[in-house]
This record gives structure tokens, sequence and C-alpha cells, in this order.
């Protein structure tokens, strides 16, 4: 009976108890073949796979849009005018695949006139890349940036310095961005890497080291990019460059150039820390009038160093002849700080000093502020 | 059959993730040969578009995508400049994984303002296991593409691949559903599949806005909905480092994990399955 009375009462003690006390307890102890009948209802709604009713943004057929802002301030110490600051340049980009067959790239530029200080609308590329030659072809026709070595295929915005490196700006200017044909080979090499760019194009205008040849001369140029993975985390890469075209006295010039690049990025935290090492080298052998040959020479070399993951640092050398006197001899150094907001945005600041033995010692500080809205296509490796 | 210059009978595949590769195996198994261009520790929004690469695609019969996006930095470059039509968009080697997925945080409206938003929704959809299945399904049909004769082969695999996500499915949502509702702060948007399929809440995310690295601002706000909410953890991926949930962690209490993203994010995930095996593991453990 007292056995009873003493059930009794744990029984009516248990159920005065409010339910939740218990929740977590049930939730566990429930028996698997309750829970399994819920896991089965769940998977009964999650087995495939009726086309799906819902939505996605809808498709178009327009292409890529985007557009790049330059916003630049300067200070030089050599010119009367010594601060100076706007837009330097607008880039509109439209790409997108043409056909099965074909891709096209235009890169529109609104760049201001250091002169007169209007803007001018001009095509800085435009051109159209097949998709589907034989023989790992691809070609390649229109206006386009030459495949001289590493920077000159890269837009400047995307350069990890503001002031070009004065061995590259003495020969080519602000780049050789010309008219014509590129045929690509992707070289079947099993153990590494290697492409063979070939160009012709009309001649570059306003170059310091090439003209447009009124005659039948043309700008020439082959480049042998040569790729390898050292590890996981590491790259190099030699490039071989030769081009040859008419200069400014109707004459042939030749330069050959070597590039050499190498990476660091930890392919776990490739968003922290990265460390890029590249030079290049020009070896140019200019005819000019009166028979006589100038053969000159210019090379610069640069480090990338990633801090964290929107600092980074730049320090670059630059040693310079020029393209028609040999016995002019410029040394550059400049040191640039970029922090990047997003990938869609960078603010760096740069210190650059020249000196030369023809002219005096030029200062310059850059500032400057890229920004880009839109679809961006990605830059070269 | 439609077959590679270098692997000569198989059908040459690469993804761009490694869950793509890990599934594709387990769809055409010994009839193909798989690489994939993001490793598991990777961020898959973040590769760098190497020559090496375009090597490895000049020679493949099929290109697997995770899509919507994800891969918009770097594939697109790696595919135009690969010269082979076979796996061009459109072409019968190039397969979006993500066809058939029903998309989570699909945007009504498109505004960078909110950080690194995608346009189609959130892509990181494979870490839902029944995602799984759609993903599968999308390789087989590629596969079948390529090699018609070999359908009924991979039909089979596929059909054990889709009973095997049943079975484990049912023994990672019993092992987790003690903790069903269980609050968790994560680092970045990359986990609403995973959180819908196991009943998780992810209250907040140690980015500010999506690709946005943590503010001070953040940290604070993060470290007072932890007190509130009585967060147990913190859920992190390979690919960043835990130095701002390391401060919350010391400031609250709650437990920086990191949870695998893809095959192969840490050794012993080795396949799809393992991803999962490995990752309601960590959870349960970190919630105990």
């Amino acid at each position: 009976m007292n056995h009873f009375i003493y059930t009794a009462l744990i029984t009516v003690s248990l159920l005065s108890i409010p339910a939740n006390v218990f929740s977590q307890a049930d939730s566990i102890a429930k028996p698997d073949s309750v829970l399994l009948k819920q896991i089965e209802k769940q998977l009964s709604s999650s087995q495939p796979t009726p086309p799906p009713l819902q939505a996605r943004t809808a498709p178009s057929t327009l292409p890529d849009i985007s557009v790049i802002g330059d916003f630049q301030a300067s200070y030089k110490d050599y010119v009367k005018r010594k601060f100076d600051a706007g837009i330097n340049e607008a880039e509109l980009a439209l790409q997108s695949v043409v056909d099965p067959y074909a891709r096209a790239d235009f890169f529109f530029t609104v760049g201001k006139d250091q002169l007169t200080g209007k803007f001018n609308f001009d095509l800085e590329e435009g051109y159209l890349t097949t998709l589907s030659l034989p023989a790992h072809l691809q070609l390649k026709a229109g206006k386009f940036r030459s495949a001289l070595g590493r920077i000159n295929p890269v837009h400047p915005h995307a350069l990890p310095f503001i002031s070009l490196p004065n061995a590259y700006s003495n020969y080519f200017g602000e780049g050789i961005n010309d008219e014509g044909v590129s045929l690509s080979w992707l070289v079947p090499n099993p153990l590494f890497y290697q492409e063979l760019v070939v160009q012709i194009t009309d001649g570059p205008i306003d170059n310091p080291s090439f003209s447009r040849s009124v005659g039948n001369t043309y700008f020439e140029l082959a480049h042998l990019k040569n790729f390898f993975d050292l590890s996981a985390n590491a790259t190099l890469e030699l490039g071989f460059s030769g081009m040859t075209g008419a200069n400014f006295y109707d004459l042939r010039t030749n330069i050959g150039a070597i590039d050499l690049t190498y990476k660091w990025k930890p392919v776990q935290f490739n968003t922290y820390k990265s460390f890029t090492w590249q030079s290049e080298a020009y070896f140019s052998n200019a005819n000019i009038p009166k028979e006589s040959i100038v053969n000159s020479f210019a090379m610069y070399s640069f480090i990338n160093f990633q801090f964290s993951r929107r600092l980074f640092f730049t320090g670059m050398y630059s040693y310079s002849n020029k393209p028609y006197s040999v016995s002019t001899v410029e040394n550059a150094y400049s040191a640039t700080v970029g922090w990047y907001a997003t990938e869609f945005q960078k603010i760096e600041v740069e210190g650059k000093t020249t000196s030369s033995n023809i002219e005096k010692e030029q200062n310059q500080i850059f500032l400057r502020w890229i920004f880009v809205i839109g679809t961006h296509g990605a830059h070269q490796y | 059959m439609s077959t590679s210059t270098v692997y000569g009978t198989k059908i040459n595949v690469v993804t761009t993730t490694a869950d793509l590769k890990s599934i594709t195996e387990l769809i055409g198994s010994d009839k193909v040969e798989v690489s994939s261009i993001a490793t598991g520790y990777q961020n898959p929004h973040f590769v760098d578009p190497k020559p090496s690469y375009i090597i490895k695609l000049s020679r493949a019969d099929m290109f697997v995508t995770v899509g919507l996006d994800l891969e918009t930095g770097w594939s697109p470059q790696l595919l135009s400049s690969s010269r082979n039509p076979k796996i061009q968009k459109g072409s019968n080697g190039y397969v979006d994984a993500s066809i058939g997925v029903i998309l989570l945080q699909v945007p009504s409206s498109i505004n960078r303002g909110e950080g690194d938003i995608h346009i189609y929704g959130n892509p990181h959809y494979w870490l839902d296991p029944v995602n799984g299945k759609q993903i599968a399904k999308n390789i087989c049909d590629g596969l079948e593409k390529i090699s018609p004769e070999n359908k009924a082969f991979f039909e089979a695999n596929l059909n054990a691949f889709n009973t095997k996500i049943d079975l484990k499915l049912k023994e990672w949502t019993m092992k987790i559903s003690p903790y069903k509702g269980a609050k968790i702060i994560a680092y970045h948007n990359e986990w609403c599949y995973f959180e819908q399929r196991f009943g998780l809440v992810i209250v907040d995310f140690m980015e500010p806005k999506p690709g946005i690295p943590p503010t001070p601002t953040q940290l604070v706000k993060i470290i007072s909905e932890v007190k509130r909410n009585a967060i147990k953890l913190i859920i992190s991926s390979p690919y960043f480092t835990t130095s701002s949930s390391d401060v919350v962690s010391q400031q609250t209490g709650a437990k920086t994990i990191v949870l695998g993203t893809s095959v192969g994010a840490f050794d012993t995930i080795k396949d799809y399955f393992d991803l999962f095996d490995y990752n309601i593991d960590k959870l349960i453990k970190g919630l105990n």
C-alpha cells in the first residue's frame, strides 16, 4: 500500500512539473523511430528534382559594362605649376562573347589633355578574340596593347604603382597600343606553360622608340612566355620579347626585352599576404641618320609586398638611357603604399625621385584613387 | 566516345572546386580523370588565374563550374585563354553545377553598397548535401553528353550516390537534431544552405558586409550579440584568419571553430561525404 501511495505521489509530482523543463531531454530521448519518421518526411520533400520554379536574374544579351575612374593629385618640384589634381582618366569597358567562336572587348577612354585641360574620348582598345581555332591557336584583331613584357599589356589602373618606370616610359611612352593582328600559340610543352605571341600592327604614333611609317614598314613583335609553378604558392615567369619597326627618322629600331617575375602567394591565405618581384630589361638598337646606330639600355625592378588584406607596398628602381642617347643616364626610385578598400576601390600614395646626368633632380608625389562600377573582367596573372 | 588525348580513353574533366571534383569522381568512377583548380582550403572567390591552369583547360573534355558568379574573378579569363571550344559556355563540355538548385538569398535589387553580393543568389549551395544530388545529376548529364555509351554506368553511380546521400543525411540529421535551433556566429555569409538543412541559426557575421573585413564596430556588435544570446560558437573557414573571432572568444567565452568549406579543407575530408561528417562532428563537439 505504502509503495502504491509513494508511486502515485511521484507520478502526480512529475505531472505537475511544466512540460518545457523536459523539452531538451525529450528531444534527445525521442525514440529513433519517431525521429526517423520526421527525417524521412523531410527527405521526401527534398527528393530530386522537378525543374525549379524559382526565377533567376533575368538573362541579358548586354555585354559586361564597367566604368573605371582614376582620380589623381600630384606635386612636382621641377615644373612651374607644382600642384595638380583631377580626373586623370575614365575608362568605359564593354566585354562579351560574340558567338561560340569569338569574344569582343572594347575599352574607351576619356582622358585629360594636360595642355588644354579638356577631356578627349578615344578608343583605347577594341578587339575580337577567337575561341575555337585549332592547334591551340588564338587570333586577335583590332586595336590592342602589345604583348611586350609585363607592363605593356596591363591597363595602368591595375598596376601596383602610379608613375610608370622611367625605363619603360623613356622607350615606350604610355605604352604600345596599336592596330593590327595578333596570333598566339599555346606551345604543346609537357613540362611547363609556354605561349608564343606574334603581332603585326600599323606602328605606334607618338612613341619614343617607334613611329608609324609612311612607307611599308610595320611594327612586328614576338613574345615567348615561359611560366613555371615552383610550388603551390610560388611561380616564376620568364619572357622574351623582340620587336622591330620604323622610328622617328623612318629608319628601323629593334628592341629586345627580357622579363622575369617571381610571385609568392600562400594558397590558403591568398587574400592576406603576397610578394612579387618583377624586372624587365630593354636592349635598344636604333638606326639614325648618317648611318649611325644607337645601342642603349634600360631596366627596372620592383618588389610588391602585401602586408595585410588591404595594405600593399611597392618599391621600385629604374635605370635608363634614352632611345637616341646612350650618354643619358637616369636613375629613379619610387615607393608606393596602396590601401585596397575592396577589389573595386583602392587609394595609393607614391613618392618618386629621378636623378639624371643631363637634367637636375626631379621629385614627385602622387596620389591616385581608382574605383570601378559595373562588371570588369579579370586581369592577367 | 569523345576522349582526351592525354588520358587515353578516360574523359578529362577540370572542375573549379574540389567538391565538384569529388562528385565527378563518384559519378564518373574509372571512366574519368578529374582535376580541380581551387584547393579545398582556398577561398573559391579569389583564385589566381595562373597560366598553368590554362594548360589543364586546353586539354579538358569537360569543365564543371559552381556558377552563380562564384568564380567570376578568374574562370572566364581562363576559359577564354584555353582555346578549347569543347568547354566554352554553351558547349556540351560546359557544366554549370548550379542548374536546378533552389537558390537562397536571391537579391531583389543589386547594390554593391551591400558588400560583395552575388546577383544570382548565394553561391555556396554545395554545403547542403541535398543540393549535392542536383550537382551530381548535372554532372551525370554532362558526362552522358560526352560519353552516351556509358549512360547506364553513370546513372547507376548517380543512383548509388543519391542513396548514400539519403542514408548519410539521416545519420547527420539525427546527430545534430539535439542542437536544432542553436545560435551561432559565422565569419562570412557562406553557410545559409548548411544552416537551413541542419536547423542552425546564424545570428550575425564577423564581416559587417560580405567581403568587408571585420571592423571594431562590428566586433563590438558581435560581442554584445554573443552575450545577449548566450552564443557558444563562432564558425569560420580555413582561408580566413581567426584573429578577429579570437577577440570575440576572449571577450565572451564563445569558441571559434574552423569548418571545412570544401573537400580537402582538412586531411580527413577526402570526399563529399567526409565534408559533412567532419563539419557535423566538429559542430557537435563545439556546441557541447
